[in-house]
């Protein structure tokens, strides 16, 4: 798929998901809020982010150098949303909703942008950050005796503990998959240029 | 680079600024948590909404907490519930039995308790009776009521920040608390189940701080 393609399949997707019986729909429950509303949305904007010109991505990268400023962007705004809070905010107020769907749409744009240029070491320690914070974050909403968002039940919260676990596993998983790859391929090449 | 350094600074800052306001300085970290804040720190007024149950002749809820200059612990129940509230409804019976041990002092005469009930569906006034005579609730001590019109009931909850979600099996989950309000009937202070202790106590010295008051 080329990048114009790429721009258009995510800006349908990204006006399909602000469909408010769609937004609804996805917020009813605090797993599919955090684990199916939060990732549509940033790979939505991560196909968008395709799109952009190229004079506009060089510009950016001249800011974004091994794109470390546009992983601090994602990786912040991942960390933020993890707050119990915000959950709760975005449903009572649509100024927090809104607030919370653009910075999704900036954490997914700013990836595409930056996980190219950060190289795997880089995106060992993007990584490494991010995983670990998902995984403690799971274990509390699994382990919290308490109802950590008002609008939600509690059987509800513990379920998103455990998918946000098993995210953690399948999103490192295929990482060192495509490592494996990358690096089978890499010697492949080495040794056939010999 | 230098662009690379600066543009991630600003945006550290940016996100440690909205973290900030979202926990309000790092204070708290649920909307829970947010409201029980912002309570302690501007008591919440209440609206005059009709309350009903046994043994009380209909008034509004902020005439029955400022009666007699008492301070009341309140909690929001459903009779027919089998978990959260059952344990409310023996932390009830404990700090009952606790202010009733010693009547002779007049702070304890000064302090309240008070179930309402959010499900007008099912808890009619004989259901509140039940479940008043089943936890053996003292009627001079402990009301039991619900709120007498469904819009009301609603505007009430919103002011409180009183969340109820049912969840799927006739059963309602919510967040469950004790609400102290002061003898002006606003709320001051919202106590976690588990701090019945503390909630007891910050009662009595609201109210021996308001006996202290009058008697000076």
């Amino acid at each position: 798929m080329n990048r114009q393609m790429q721009a258009g399949a995510g800006l349908g997707l990204l006006v399909l998901l602000a469909i408010p019986d769609i937004r609804h729909a996805m917020e009813e429950s605090m797993w599919r809020h955090m684990l199916v509303q939060f990732p549509l949305w940033t790979g939505a904007a991560f196909l968008l982010a395709g799109g952009i010109p190229a004079y506009l991505r060089k510009t950016i990268a001249r800011w974004n150098m091994y794109g470390i400023s546009g992983l601090f962007v994602t990786g912040i705004i991942f960390a933020v949303l993890m707050i119990p809070r915000v959950l709760d905010q975005a449903l009572l107020h649509p100024e927090i909703e809104l607030a919370k769907l653009i910075a999704l749409v900036l954490a997914g744009m700013a990836l595409r942008l930056s996980w190219r240029p950060a190289g795997l070491i880089l995106q060992f320690f993007f990584l490494g950050n991010m995983l670990p914070m998902m995984g403690v974050v799971g274990w509390l909403y699994t382990e919290s005796p308490q109802r950590l968002c008002n609008a939600y039940l509690l059987d509800d919260q513990i379920q998103l503990g455990n998918w946000l676990i098993a995210a953690v596993a399948i999103i490192a998983v295929i990482w060192l998959t495509w490592i494996a790859w990358f690096i089978t391929c890499q010697e492949t090449r080495q040794i056939s240029r010999h | 680079m230098l662009r690379t350094i600066v543009a991630s600074i600003l945006v550290v800052l940016i996100g440690w600024g909205a973290a900030s306001r979202i926990t309000c300085d790092f204070q708290i970290w649920t909307e829970e948590g947010a409201r029980r804040l912002q309570v302690a720190l501007h008591p919440v007024d209440l609206p005059p909404v009709f309350i009903e149950g046994p043994n009380l002749t209909q008034t509004t809820l902020p005439a029955l907490l400022s009666q007699e200059n008492s301070v009341t612990i309140a909690s929001f129940i459903y009779t027919r519930c089998q978990a959260v509230c059952l344990s409310l409804g023996s932390i009830f019976q404990q700090m009952q039995t606790a202010l009733l041990s010693n009547t002779g002092n007049a702070q304890t005469a000064n302090v309240r308790l008070l179930s309402i009930s959010f499900d007008r569906e099912h808890d009619d006034l004989p259901a509140l009776q039940t479940y008043a005579d089943n936890l053996s609730a003292q009627p001079e001590l402990w009301h039991v009521v619900r709120v007498s019109q469904t819009e009301q009931e609603q505007l009430l909850l919103r002011k409180l920040g009183v969340v109820v979600i049912p969840n799927g099996q006739g059963d309602y989950e919510h967040n469950a608390a004790l609400l102290v309000f002061d003898s002006a009937g606003r709320m001051v202070r919202i106590f976690d189940i588990e701090e019945h202790q503390l909630a007891l106590n910050y009662a009595l010295h609201l109210a021996g701080k308001h006996v202290a008051d009058t008697s000076s």
